[in-house]
């Protein structure tokens, strides 16, 4: 095997492996908007 | 010499391939500025379209692969296409049409301009960005695609290895971006308030344009529908998705989620680096040039925004440090395996290819840091490169072009 191939390997293991260790979700949470409507008064 | 259909096809495709990362630049750009300035950002890249297609066909084709002057530049005889007929030129490209092949090349002179405008987004004045394009693509692109690919071109002789532009189109527009950056001085706000993107998903669309138009970008580089165009092809492919992945994977490294802005700039930063090397490596080397770009194009984000430099898209730290990046890994992982006129990089028995490479590298950063500072300075004593505090609050598509981007 020739060391192209060698170093292209290990450069995939590393990101493969690399997303086991990594956080399961964001950390940040995004902020929930509510789809409910507010009611508004209308004129008759 | 015979004009195979073929070759002429496949050239003229890529040409068409190459004309549509320009567009897709002002998409990609577009998404990643405030609302206020999209349609500014994205009439740069269309009007550069328009403006080197004219500059080329008058005198850009001619200073950059017209009859070599002292190693460094084309002469005039080719100005207005004279002598550029429907023959093949046997320096460039023996089997299709010798306007086929200049096309080709006009997309290039076209897009490496368009670049530098993410450096200078939401503040430059667009009189002084049209004096600026034209000027910038005469004294600069020209002369360092002619000392690359040039017949008799002074770093084609010593034996530099670019296949479709490290040096030529990513280094200069990357190392002048960060010129124009420093000269124009940050946006207001820069640092204070924080700029979002006003829409990633027309940032991600462009990327997959870039990405599909930079097939015709490398591939098409062989000049020759074949088996080294079949390979710059493949080896374009890998880089550019480890790019991504890597640069996906080092943003949920560092910060704790996986960016998908991040992933699309590191699928970019691998299109750039995989550039010079892809008529020369074979798909292991295109897997450790794509993961080199997406480390160290990273690493080049954070340390721009570190020293509070205002290059608002980062070219600098894509194309420049990736440019830089491809042009190396060129003298390392090149074979003469995958191409035979080319030459062996250090893996396969070469140490000179990387010392050649870094006298391209050179060459390319200084000659770009000093013709781009001395046109933004001449352009300066003409027209203010900035616009007003007044017009930038108000965002450069009403000021500069007087309409909104969206109705709404």
């Amino acid at each position: 095997m020739d060391p192209t191939t060698v170093i292209a390997l290990i450069c995939s293991a590393i990101v493969f492996a690399g997303w086991l260790v990594l956080p399961h979700s964001a950390t940040v949470k995004p902020r929930v908007v509510s789809e409910e409507r507010s009611e508004v008064s209308v004129s008759a | 010499m015979k004009i195979d259909s073929g070759d002429t096809a496949w050239v003229l495709a890529s040409a068409a391939l190459v004309m549509l990362m320009t567009p897709a630049l002002g998409f990609f750009y577009g998404g990643l500025v405030r609302r206020k300035n999209v349609l500014s950002t994205i009439m740069h890249s269309f009007f550069i379209l328009c403006l080197i297609s004219v500059q080329w066909v008058l005198w850009g084709y001619s200073l950059a692969f017209g009859p070599d002057k002292f190693h460094v530049i084309g002469g005039l005889e080719w100005v207005g296409l004279n002598h550029v007929g429907l023959t093949p030129n046997a320096d460039y490209a023996p089997t299709i049409p010798h306007q086929a092949y200049m096309v080709f090349q006009m997309m290039f002179a076209v897009i490496t301009p368009a670049l530098i405008s993410g450096a200078f987004a939401e503040r430059q004045r667009f009189k002084a960005f049209v004096l600026f394009s034209l000027l910038w693509a005469t004294f600069v692109y020209d002369p360092i695609a002619h000392w690359v690919w040039g017949a008799g071109g002074w770093l084609h002789n010593l034996g530099a290895l670019d296949f479709a532009g490290g040096t030529v189109v990513h280094i200069s527009s990357g190392v002048s971006a960060l010129v124009a950056a420093l000269v124009l001085g940050r946006r207001l706000g820069f640092g204070k308030e924080k700029s979002e993107p006003h829409d990633a998903t027309m940032t991600i669309l462009g990327a997959c344009l870039l990405w599909f138009g930079w097939f015709g970008f490398n591939a098409g580089s062989a000049v020759t529908a074949g088996t080294l165009a079949t390979s710059a092809f493949v080896v374009t492919n890998t880089a550019t998705a480890m790019a991504a992945l890597t640069c996906m994977t080092v943003s949920w490294y560092h910060k704790r989620q996986p960016s998908v802005l991040g992933a699309a700039a590191g699928a970019v930063a691998g299109l750039v680096a995989i550039t010079p090397a892809s008529g020369f490596v074979n798909v292991m080397g295109a897997i450790v040039i794509g993961f080199g770009a997406g480390v160290v194009c990273y690493l080049a984000i954070q340390l721009r925004e570190r020293i509070h430099v205002d290059d608002a898209l980062d070219v600098w730290a894509v194309h420049g440090i990736g440019g830089t990046w491809g042009a190396l890994a060129t003298g390392l992982f090149a074979t003469i395996a995958i191409n035979s006129t080319a030459a062996n990089g250090l893996f396969y028995g070469n140490p000179k290819q990387v010392l050649i490479q870094l006298v391209a590298i050179g060459a390319s950063w200084g000659w770009s840091i000093v013709g781009t500072f001395a046109i933004l300075k001449l352009v300066n004593l003409f027209v203010p490169l900035r616009v007003q505090e007044d017009e930038e609050v108000l965002g450069l598509d009403i000021s500069q072009h007087g309409e909104p981007a969206y109705a709404l």
